[in-house]
């Protein structure tokens, strides 16, 4: 990737311009006064009409195997979700535990962190909140501490994986790092994070959870087989997300990306999905299963690739590095505590994606400094668990985060800021300091 | 509670065979605003309503539910085409005008999944026998409220 | 565009594979049992998972110019749509001729074209065929003839710019014309093509199409003004159309691509529309913008240009190109004679998107035969003007012909399938007609 020959305009340099736009889109972003999608649209399309990107290397510069896990992996999820089976196992587990108040939150906890590791969080917390909602008004038991739960677990558990958390795809597609090394990498550090959390959740929490005898009655006769809506279409959509996984394990070794697999597991569903049907219904139904996709975000990451790779081309992200390798005396160990804690604190505040974004290519090019892309390796975990879990600081710092405080504003309980951070800037704290600790041992 | 608890289980019904005018006359009649329809053998086939009556009146176009037609604002409000249309569509069978059937619900059903069909679109809801899918009873709002008194 | 190296799975010879599969999910498609956007992406799956492709080698055989001019159309369009302000022409065109029957339909015939040369046909038919099925029903006319000759119109309107329809815009991207050479090439025929094709409608249609005085005065008595919803939208839009459609002009002299223009042209109305919203209509309206494009066809593309870059890295394209080279001797006009008629009759019948996407690299390497990117010329034209036109011939010929016959249908106007090849087969075989006089005298 050679930068691209300083093309001036109004006699700025490609860098200055770069740079103006970035932080003015930035700057917008975090004021939230306009939709991100629309911002990083009109960013990208400024690098290119003012010739500090060509459309081709604007293109080139979009990681277009991102788009496509992201995109297969919300088409699967939406069509699976159809089928009722998030509730099913929601109510399931509910029940196990006798429909108790703490039991219930420590399911539905441990719930929401699986099913975060293999899909998309904001997906996951679409699905579990709805139901724990009604489990909490049967209960007659305060929603709030289900739902700050349900969103840390959620930010934890898409931690432990390739596919669980967008900075961990976005990681992983630009290095090429494969599912299994996040497994073996991220998962064990991500089971303790977990454990310390539903624990010191459990003994904050324990006095407010009763419920009486008869609200637990209530529970005990939902009906979760009542739940699952198309048997088929569950049995379809489980295996399909049963052999994607499976691809997820083995791609390396086939020397398969992430983004085929998704993709081409989605149009297999669809195709499950809809060969029955007539045409015309088919072409509703695939219109629909596009429609529902998350474009603002997908769009989002479009514009930003676009953004970041304007800064690259330009040289601004190599001036990046050389400041942060300066600023950390080029020393390894300091370098990624660093990022660890500076991606946590600045995720809990502000959109982890365009951070990570940029913090690609700027690790990327300290290879050199410190012996090869291999020697990176922890810097990646670093940044990952720095970003993901950062955002479970503060209720803007994680996009779980707003879908779930918009629902339960919806619901009539809303999660006000303070009270969030009160909550939960601690618990953040925690799980970087149990990461710092994990790091330090294995990699440094 | 569930349905079976709380419905009407004589409610007024009406034959496909009936005609479109004969329904509106027993609709004005009984005060009733869905009329569910059975076949001969009472095997439940759909309702009749008001949004039938208006989706016989309404220009075609506008039913089409495309987001370039929404509204009818600027056309002319000249009665002479309704009266027609109303006229002739008076004598035919109600059959005619019966499209895919609202789901209905069964006597076991909850009557939480009840109150929430009618939160979604008003109207009384048919109640229909899950294996020989005739027609038992039919549940109105009131029925709801007065069991919950 | 290097080949891919031979990976062939289980020891095939990748072209072999690349033609099976690119055959299979055209009889496929063909046979309209199965979405075509579906059998599209399991088809370029497959070219990757049997290892014709890598992934990056499909991502970059994926013509994103042709893409996201597509998608920046469709989302400037919807928004526009939004305004009513094509109601509004459609009626006020009505009114202009006193909404006489045949006037009528030459009048929404002509604004049909217009707008087609400037948007999709498929969102112009759906625009316009809802107010014209409202006219005829107040005029006590059968809707059939206008319908027809909206359906024909688009497509010929279609066919004179580089946006008007699909084909163009693929040969536009892959071949880098710009907007100018389209309008200056293309425009001249299609005029005349038109106005044939209204003169004949006149003559055939013109004695049956009568109404009552009573009638007429209803249609008189439509408010057009009524029609538009949002004046402020409407201005907004119109300047943003208005500058695309000048950016496409000016483009090729600011070396900017078109797929630039449209998305900045998209993201600055969502800019326009949405500024002054909350955050959450803002994500809601521009969620909505994206999710209502049309994903069949853009899916459709995707996988679409990475089978056919499958059977171009295979060799196959070239061996075609080849086959074609022979059978009309190397000859320069017989090949453009053959292409036109071979692309019109071919389009009359299967989709003319696969069509064209795989004829334009079979052309491009005809290049070295007859002297030069540059001599080629009259033959993209000769491509365009056939695969557009032909979609005339019968009903399945143009997505635009299924979109009104599938309106037609749900209205209770149903189009018989026999019924339009009638009519409409010789109209498209005058329209080549005209073609080749026009190719003949002018390039050849």
């Amino acid at each position: 990737m050679e930068p691209h020959s300083s093309q001036v305009i109004f006699g700025w340099s490609a860098a200055t311009l770069a740079t103006a736009i970035f932080i003015a889109v930035y700057a917008l972003v975090i004021s939230e006064k306009i939709n991100r999608a629309i911002l990083a649209l009109l960013g990208a399309g400024l690098l290119i009409l003012s010739g500090v990107l060509t459309q081709e290397a604007a293109l080139h510069g979009v990681d277009f195997n991102t788009i496509g896990l992201l995109l297969g992996m919300m088409l699967i999820v939406n069509i699976t979700g159809k089928s009722g089976v998030f509730q099913y196992i929601a109510i399931w587990s509910a029940k196990k535990v006798n429909a108790q108040p703490l039991g219930v939150l420590i399911m539905l906890s441990l719930v929401t962190a699986i099913l975060s590791a293999f899909l998309d969080n904001v997906t996951t917390v679409l699905l579990i909140v709805p139901v724990t909602l009604l489990i909490t008004e049967e209960l007659k038991v305060e929603p709030y501490p289900f739902l700050i739960a349900e969103v840390l677990s959620s930010n934890i558990g898409g931690t432990a994986t390739l596919i669980g958390d967008p900075p961990n795809i976005m990681i992983g597609s630009a290095i090429g790092i494969p599912f299994n090394a996040f497994v073996t990498n991220l998962t064990p550090v991500i089971i303790v994070v977990e454990a310390a959390t539903v624990i010191a959740f459990s003994l904050v929490w324990r006095k407010h959870l009763v419920t009486t005898e008869a609200a637990r009655q209530r529970v005990m006769q939902f009906n979760e087989a009542e739940a699952i809506k198309d048997h088929r279409l569950l049995k379809q959509a489980l295996s399909v997300i049963g052999a994607v996984i499976v691809s997820f394990v083995l791609a390396h070794s086939l020397h398969i990306q992430p983004a085929t697999i998704a993709m081409f597991g989605a149009a297999t569903l669809l195709f499950l999905d809809n060969y029955r049907r007539d045409a015309d219904h088919q072409t509703k139904h695939v219109h629909g299963a596009f429609a529902e996709a998350e474009w603002v975000t997908l769009i989002f990451f479009i514009g930003l690739f676009i953004l970041v790779h304007g800064l690259e081309a330009s040289g601004v992200i190599r001036w990046m590095a050389e400041q942060l390798l300066a600023a950390t005396g080029g020393d390894f160990k300091i370098t990624a505590i660093a990022i660890l804690w500076s991606s946590a604190i600045l995720s809990a505040f502000i959109d982890n994606i365009p951070f990570v974004a940029t913090m690609i290519p700027m690790i990327k090019s300290m290879a050199s400094t410190f012996g090869g892309a291999d020697a990176l390796m922890p810097l990646w975990w670093s940044l990952s668990l720095g970003a993901c879990l950062g955002g479970n600081g503060t209720l803007i710092g994680a996009s779980a985060n707003l879908v779930v405080a918009g629902l339960a504003e919806r619901a009539g309980h809303p999660i006000r800021f303070v009270r969030y951070m009160k909550s939960c800037f601690l618990m953040m704290i925690m799980s970087i300091v149990i990461s710092h600790i994990y790091l330090y041992f294995r990699y440094l | 509670m569930n349905v079976s608890t709380i419905m009407n289980p004589n409610p007024v019904t009406l034959s496909v065979t009936e005609t479109f005018g004969a329904a509106l006359a027993l609709m004005r009649d009984r005060r009733v605003r869905v009329l569910p329809v059975v076949d001969l053998q009472g095997v439940y086939q759909g309702t009749f309503d008001f949004h039938d009556v208006w989706k016989t009146l309404l220009p075609k176009a506008v039913l089409l539910g495309m987001d370039s037609l929404t509204d009818l604002s600027f056309v002319s409000d000249a009665k002479d085409i309704l009266t027609e249309k109303l006229a002739e569509a008076s004598t035919r069978s109600v059959g005619e005008f019966l499209d895919v059937p609202i789901e209905p619900i069964h006597p076991e059903t909850p009557v939480k999944e009840a109150m929430l069909l009618f939160y979604q679109h008003d109207g009384d809801i048919p109640v229909v026998d899950r294996k020989t899918k005739r027609l038992v009873g039919i549940v109105s709002p009131w029925e709801i409220i007065d069991s919950l008194r | 565009m290097n080949h891919s190296a031979a990976q062939a799975i289980f020891g095939l010879n990748p072209a072999w594979i690349a033609t099976t599969v690119f055959i299979a999910v055209y009889a496929l498609v063909i046979s309209e049992k199965i979405n075509r956007a579906i059998l599209a992406l399991l088809g370029a799956g497959l070219m990757i998972l049997c290892g014709v492709l890598t992934q990056e080698a499909a991502i970059r055989g994926v013509d994103f110019n042709t893409i996201g001019l597509l998608l920046g159309m469709m989302v400037i369009v919807a928004i526009t749509g939004k305004s009513g302000v094509f109601q509004y022409v459609a009626i006020w065109s009505a009114k202009k001729v006193n909404a006489q029957p045949v006037g009528v339909m030459i009048m929404l015939s002509l604004v049909t074209a217009v707008f087609s040369a400037l948007l999709d046909n498929v969102t112009t038919v759906l625009l316009i065929v809802p107010v014209t099925l409202l006219i005829t029903e107040e005029l006590k006319v059968k809707p059939y003839p206008y319908l027809l000759a909206e359906i024909l119109c688009s497509n010929i309107g279609g066919t004179a710019t580089l946006i008007g329809d699909p084909p163009n815009i693929m040969i536009g991207s892959a071949v880098g014309i710009p907007f100018n050479d389209f309008v200056i090439h293309l425009t001249p025929v299609v005029l005349v093509i038109l106005a044939a094709t209204v003169v004949v409608f006149y003559f055939v249609w013109g004695k049956e199409l009568t109404t009552t005085e009573q009638a007429r005065r209803r249609v008189m008595s439509f408010q057009e003004s009524e029609a538009i919803k949002d004046p402020r939208l409407l201005k907004q839009s119109l300047a943003v159309l208005g500058s695309v459609i000048a950016g496409f002009v000016l483009a090729h002299s600011l070396h900017i691509e078109p797929a630039t223009i449209a998305m900045f042209g998209a993201a600055m109305l969502l800019l326009l529309d949405n500024y002054h919203r909350t955050a959450e209509e803002q994500a809601h309206n521009v969620h909505h913008s994206f999710a209502e494009a049309e994903w069949v066809t853009l899916i459709f593309f995707l996988g679409l240009f990475i089978l056919v870059h499958g059977l171009e890295s295979a060799g196959v394209i070239q061996w075609m190109a080849q086959q074609l080279l022979n059978a009309t001797g190397g000859d320069f006009k017989i090949t453009a004679i053959a292409i036109l008629w071979g692309s019109a009759i071919l389009s009359a019948f299967i989709d003319n998107i696969p069509f064209v996407a795989t004829m334009i690299p079979m052309i491009k390497s005809m290049a070295p035969t007859f002297g030069g990117e540059q001599a080629l010329m009259p033959l993209w034209w000769a491509l365009s003007l056939g695969a557009c036109l032909g979609g005339n011939g019968t009903l399945i010929g143009a997505s635009a012909n299924l979109v009104v016959a599938g309106i037609a249908e749900r209205a209770g106007q149903p189009i018989r399938f026999v019924q339009f090849l009638k009519s409409s087969f010789l109209l498209m075989l005058m329209s080549i007609a005209i073609s080749h006089v026009y190719i003949w005298l002018r390039y050849l």
